[in-house]
């Protein structure tokens, strides 16, 4: 076997066994069907409520829908980690010969999967009961707008693995908290040029800031900040690349800590 | 001139030490290792024993890479621990008592994962699964759930997984813990036929005596992480003095049986006199000898070879 087909082979293993969960558990469910339905309902309704315009409501479903598809698709790469944590079979996943980016591509190619999964749903879900379409701007638009979504996920997801695997499962409702406040910065139900100061600089780091903003734009809402697309990208290239290093780094911090032996007793 | 090759250690160790940190602020150290050299010779089975704390789990994960030592060298098949370690780790497996994985996994998936996880194609991959789950007895359990198991049945499947990449050098941490004692006369069954039939090099810790005296060929104690004994069982015991034991009923002087040579103890109580010697076959009859030449009656003269739980009681005492 070639190479790049062991190493194909290797990262299959993470695909396969998320998706093996997946099918199996009942919390995939509510993560990917009732969550995502319920929060799109809950805001949809809001917005009906207090008699927004069409375009109005759009803007506020949309980070609806950006909140749900990162949560799901950071929540898959977690998974690399989370699921021997919680089944106590750390050391065995890491007694394996499979490098870190073998765990975290196969977990996030589920996660792109969920994730579109996620995105279909409230796309349907939206049509009937608010006749919104999200897929309005087109193919292209929303490609890209997940191709964002679902590049930031990576990021978070690898940052989180890392907290885990340096704090231990006590790090789980930090990290998830960290991911919540990510989301109100970088403008989810509002334009950030509502943020003080301060926060809307904050919210300029956040690679998700400009995914939203360049899918807004397609409704009729002007950019905050200019070109948003590469701002985008390139901040989540470079924190995907950062967030791998930290993981990469904790994998062998906790090597050397016995983190990895705790874990699984 | 002809040279006979000496083979390679499989495992050679100099020197390891670990300590762990815990606590928050105030970080307190706990030396789990200090110091430990020994060999393992390749195609054997090589035992670690030792009381709870001793630092078995800590050496054993430091060899699996599981763990990054302080202090000191250690090499797995000719490979260094610490550099090579994804070298290492493609020609290794481990079993551990009590092991899980992932709860809604079945038996047959819990295997492909990990065959794929050592990057077994799938030519390779389907025949090693089936083979596995014949040898271990799974067959019938292969697509039941993880957690649908019994305990044996998880505990052959750990041990099935740690075959997958057929393994040079197997580890084996505690594999009958807290089994029923048939599952674990099979287990044991197990390691012993797969030592048998496949030659490869075999590290188990454990708690129990006689799997150890049954199952390895050297043994070291550990005891607060440092090697306090080595050998083979037989010189084990020898080490620790802990010698055949000659018990029988006397009538008479016995005061005079501590001095005689190779006995290394004894006691006489209710009637009963006890010598702990270093070998029975030539001591017994001496101390018959000599008790008769006394004047002593004997009667229920009674011999027993000593274990390693005697061993282990003397080491730790």
């Amino acid at each position: 076997m070639t190479a790049a087909g062991r190493h194909l082979t290797k990262t299959s293993a993470f695909f396969l066994r998320s998706w093996r969960m997946t099918r199996r558990n009942t919390m995939t469910v509510f993560e990917v069907v009732f969550w995502p339905v319920v929060s799109l309902l809950s805001v949809g309704l809001m917005t009906s409520f207090l008699r927004l315009g069409e375009a109005a409501t759009l803007f506020v479903l949309t980070g609806t829908v950006a909140f749900s598809v990162v949560q799901v698709c950071q929540l898959d790469v977690t998974y690399a980690v989370l699921f021997d944590m919680w089944a106590k079979s750390v050391k065995h996943q890491f007694l394996a010969p499979v490098y870190p980016w073998q765990m975290a591509l196969g977990a996030w190619l589920m996660g792109v999967l969920r994730a579109v999964a996620v995105f279909a749903l409230m796309t349907v879900v939206s049509q009937w009961a608010f006749g919104l379409s999200f897929l309005r701007p087109g193919w292209g638009a929303v490609v890209v707008f997940l191709l964002g979504l679902v590049l930031s996920a990576a990021a978070v997801g690898l940052l989180v693995s890392a907290l885990l695997l340096l704090f231990g499962v006590h790090a789980e409702v930090t990290a998830w908290s960290g991911v919540s406040l990510m989301l109100l910065l970088c403008g989810i139900y509002y334009p950030v040029s509502l943020l003080p100061g301060p926060l809307a600089a904050v919210a300029g780091g956040i690679p998700l800031t400009y995914f939203l903003e360049a899918f807004r734009a397609e409704f009729g809402f002007p950019p905050v900040f200019p070109h948003p697309l590469a701002r985008g990208f390139t901040l989540g290239v470079v924190y995907l690349a950062a967030a791998y290093l930290a993981f990469k780094g904790a994998i062998g911090r906790s090597r050397r800590t016995g983190m990895l032996l705790k874990l699984s007793d | 001139m002809n040279f006979v090759a000496t083979p390679a250690p499989a495992v050679e160790v100099r020197d390891l030490a670990k300590t762990f940190q815990a606590g928050w602020p105030r970080r307190h150290r706990q030396p789990a290792l200090r110091g430990v050299s020994f060999e393992v010779p390749a195609g054997t089975i090589f035992g670690i024993l030792g009381p709870n704390g001793a630092g078995k789990t800590t050496l054993l994960s430091i060899l699996a890479t599981l763990l990054l030592p302080d202090r000191g060298q250690a090499r797995v098949l000719g490979l260094d621990v610490v550099r090579d370690a994804d070298r290492i780790r493609e020609r290794i497996n481990m079993a551990a008592g009590g092991t899980s994985f992932l709860w809604s996994l079945s038996v047959s998936e819990v295997l492909d994962i990990a065959a794929r996880s050592y990057g077994l194609a799938g030519r390779e991959r389907r025949p090693r699964i089936l083979g596995l789950l014949q040898r271990f007895g799974l067959a019938d359990h292969a697509e039941i759930p993880y957690n649908e198991l019994s305990t044996g049945l998880k505990q052959r499947l750990a041990l099935a997984k740690a075959f997958v990449n057929e393994p040079e050098l197997l580890i084996l941490d505690e594999p009958t813990v807290g089994l029923d004692p048939d599952i674990a006369a099979r287990i044991r069954a197990d390691i012993a036929a797969l030592r048998r039939t496949r030659r490869i090099t075999i590290l188990l810790s454990t708690h129990y005596m006689r799997e150890a005296e049954q199952l390895c060929d050297e043994i070291v104690f550990l005891r607060a992480g440092a090697i306090l004994a080595r050998g083979d069982a037989d010189s084990l015991k020898r080490q620790t003095l802990t010698g055949d034991r000659i018990t029988m009923s006397v009538e008479g002087d016995t005061s005079g049986l501590l001095r005689l040579p190779g006995v290394l103890g004894g006691r006489a109580e209710g009637g009963r006199t006890e010598c702990v010697v270093d070998d029975a076959g030539k001591r017994l009859p001496e101390l018959l000898r000599y008790l008769i030449e006394q004047g002593a009656s004997v009667s229920d003269v009674r011999v027993a070879e000593p274990d390693l739980e005697s061993v282990f009681i003397e080491l730790t005492r």
